[in-house]
């Protein structure tokens, strides 16, 4: 299965950590980890970075939205869980304190909702809100995009990916 | 340029060809300069070549007739005052074509028995053009619903109230043309076989027979467009089937 | 036996302009809206429709410049990327799962979706799906009194629905 990117929104629907990682290239053989880009921190390249952040927020107006039907229809202890197009597929947990991680996989993928859960749980919560260094807001995501955090997500989704 | 086109075309359609106008001549005088007239396929026959009994069996698209109705349908409710013009109007459509099928019902008719004339001498005479009510009816409910519709109607009965002996009643279950009609609540009486009723008009008036008729819903739970159709005859045709009793004509 | 044992809770059509134009329940599973909202939810449905095809990944096509800042200053050409699964057309939502219930969407060629929430475990979505966009084409496009994108009022349509979402036909 691939991870094409990953996005939390916090509770005021500000999107707090972005990561996307691009598929290896076909025809480049041989290069592994060097093609992961990273957005949180800004690369100067302006028309990624717009590109990325206006995609946040198309994700995150149709998880909303989403959310919102689901919860109309199935009642309010109905949860959203993933949505499939033809090209790929986006998973969706929300924790009790409204701080929703999403997920974008290829179709191939198996529900990741236990998987976003184990990053909430072992990563969000250990390595960002336990950390005394970390606001309690993450207004632009400050304290997410920490070397901890990134670096055990960049584990998780790593051993996600080849098992 | 335009004048020969122009000529092209009077040329075409004093040919005897099937033109719709002059609006497009340029297409016209391309048509005429390959086949004056008529579209003549490679092998030089057309439609009109062919066999009469050699489409009888031939299938034709349900949803191109589904459509092409539904336009009808559309076309006659320009303009209508109620229901009962619309089916009037319906019922104007479908006449002409009950004259003109009767033709062709008959001589598949006679086609059909006189190649049983000769592999059997003791067969019956060939039908003759039916004369009593009885006679007519049997071809309406038999072979006229057959060549339409591909199946015999489904039931043919008498008015049984003395004083409408001349009310005839024919049903069919589940009417072609009724398949994908679903009429709106505030027209809930209208019945699209009024076309039907009115080809069977024009049967009736082709064979010589005066008569009105129309299309009743008479929905069943198992049969939701369940339809019957009333056939009255006129009073010079109960006269003269007095007349034809009494004579014992058949 | 259930009288629906197929599972499917209702069916919504929206015309290609996201107006809502056939809402029916079939099962109670889920829970009753007013009018008004279903017209809210068809045009917000039609919306994120949009939007979840927008956002499809995108990845880059193999530059022959070795660096890997190429991707980025090679934004202004089109054919810089290609889509996950390249043979396939992009499409738009096309399966949302929930606890509770599956909502499959079926886009029409020109336009029409068709919305149809059934009980999650229910196997044969798809074929449900074409079997109603069947009876749609027949009963409802071909009947002479329907106004094309205008709400469907058909009931050899409704009839035949019923009839085989119960298993009859």
């Amino acid at each position: 299965m691939v991870v094409y990117s990953f996005y939390i929104f916090d509770r005021h629907a500000e999107c707090i950590y972005k990561r996307r990682w691009l598929p290896r290239p076909t025809s480049i053989v041989g290069k592994s980890r060097s093609n992961t880009v990273t957005d949180a921190p800004p690369t100067g390249l302006g028309q990624t970075v717009r590109s990325t952040d206006d995609d946040s927020k198309l994700v995150f107006g149709t998880v909303f939205s989403l959310r919102n039907m689901v919860r109309k229809l199935g009642g309010e202890e109905d949860n959203f869980v993933s949505f499939t197009t033809s090209q790929y597929k986006l998973h969706y947990y929300e924790t009790p304190t409204n701080t929703k991680f999403v997920m974008l996989t290829d179709l191939k993928s198996p529900s990741m909702r236990i998987a976003l859960q184990q990053i909430y749980i072992n990563l969000f919560v250990e390595y960002v809100v336990k950390n005394p260094l970390s606001p309690t807001e993450h207004p632009g995501g400050v304290g997410v995009n920490n070397e901890l955090f990134e670096e055990s997500l960049e584990q998780f989704v790593q051993t996600r990916v080849l098992s | 340029m335009a004048a020969p086109h122009r000529h092209a075309t009077m040329q075409s359609m004093s040919n005897g060809g099937i033109s719709s106008g002059s609006d497009r001549p340029q297409q016209h005088s391309q048509l005429s300069q390959q086949s004056p007239g008529l579209r003549v396929p490679s092998n030089r026959k057309t439609i009109y070549d062919r066999h009469l009994n050699r489409t009888r069996t031939a299938e034709l698209s349900r949803a191109s007739f589904a459509f092409l109705f539904g336009e009808m349908v559309t076309y006659a409710q320009r303009r209508v005052t109620g229901i009962q013009d619309l089916e009037k109007r319906l019922n104007e459509q479908g006449y002409p074509l009950g004259l003109r099928l009767l033709d062709l019902l008959f001589y598949r008719s006679t086609s059909t028995s006189s190649s049983a004339l000769s592999s059997s001498s003791t067969s019956s005479s060939p039908p003759n053009r039916p004369l009593r009510i009885i006679t007519l009816l049997h071809l309406i409910h038999g072979p006229l619903w057959r060549l339409l519709f591909g199946r015999a109607a489904d039931a043919l009965e008498h008015s049984v109230s003395p004083d409408t002996p001349n009310e005839y009643m024919i049903t069919d279950n589940d009417p072609m043309v009724n398949t994908y009609v679903s009429a709106p609540r505030d027209m809930s009486m209208l019945n699209c076989a009024a076309y039907v009723a009115g080809i069977i008009e024009g049967v009736c008036d082709g064979c010589g027979f005066e008569t009105k008729v129309s299309a009743h819903n008479q929905p069943t739970e198992l049969w939701p467009s369940r339809t019957v159709f009333l056939v009255r005859f006129g009073d010079p045709v109960m006269e003269r089937e007095k007349v034809l009793e009494r004579a014992g004509v058949k | 036996m259930p009288s629906n044992p197929r599972g499917v809770f209702s069916l919504i059509i929206i015309n290609k302009a996201g107006g809502l134009i056939y809402q029916r329940e079939f099962q109670s599973g889920l829970r009753n809206l007013s009018t008004n909202d279903y017209l809210v939810l068809a045009g917000t449905f039609h919306g994120v429709h949009a939007i979840t095809r927008s956002i499809t990944p995108k990845i880059p096509i193999a530059q022959p410049a070795p660096s890997t800042t190429s991707t980025g200053t090679a934004a202004p050409a089109a054919s810089g990327y290609s889509y996950p699964n390249p043979g396939v057309p992009v499409s738009g939502l096309d399966y949302l799962e929930t606890d509770k219930f599956r909502l499959t969407c079926f886009q029409t060629l020109t336009g029409t979706k068709f919305l149809l929430f059934t009980d999650p475990l229910t196997g044969g979505v798809d074929a449900i799906i074409q079997r109603i966009y069947e009876l749609y084409a027949d009963y409802v496009m071909k009947n002479p009194f329907y106004q094309i994108e205008m709400p469907v009022r058909c009931e050899a349509f409704d009839r035949h629905l019923g009839a085989w979402l119960r298993g009859r036909t």
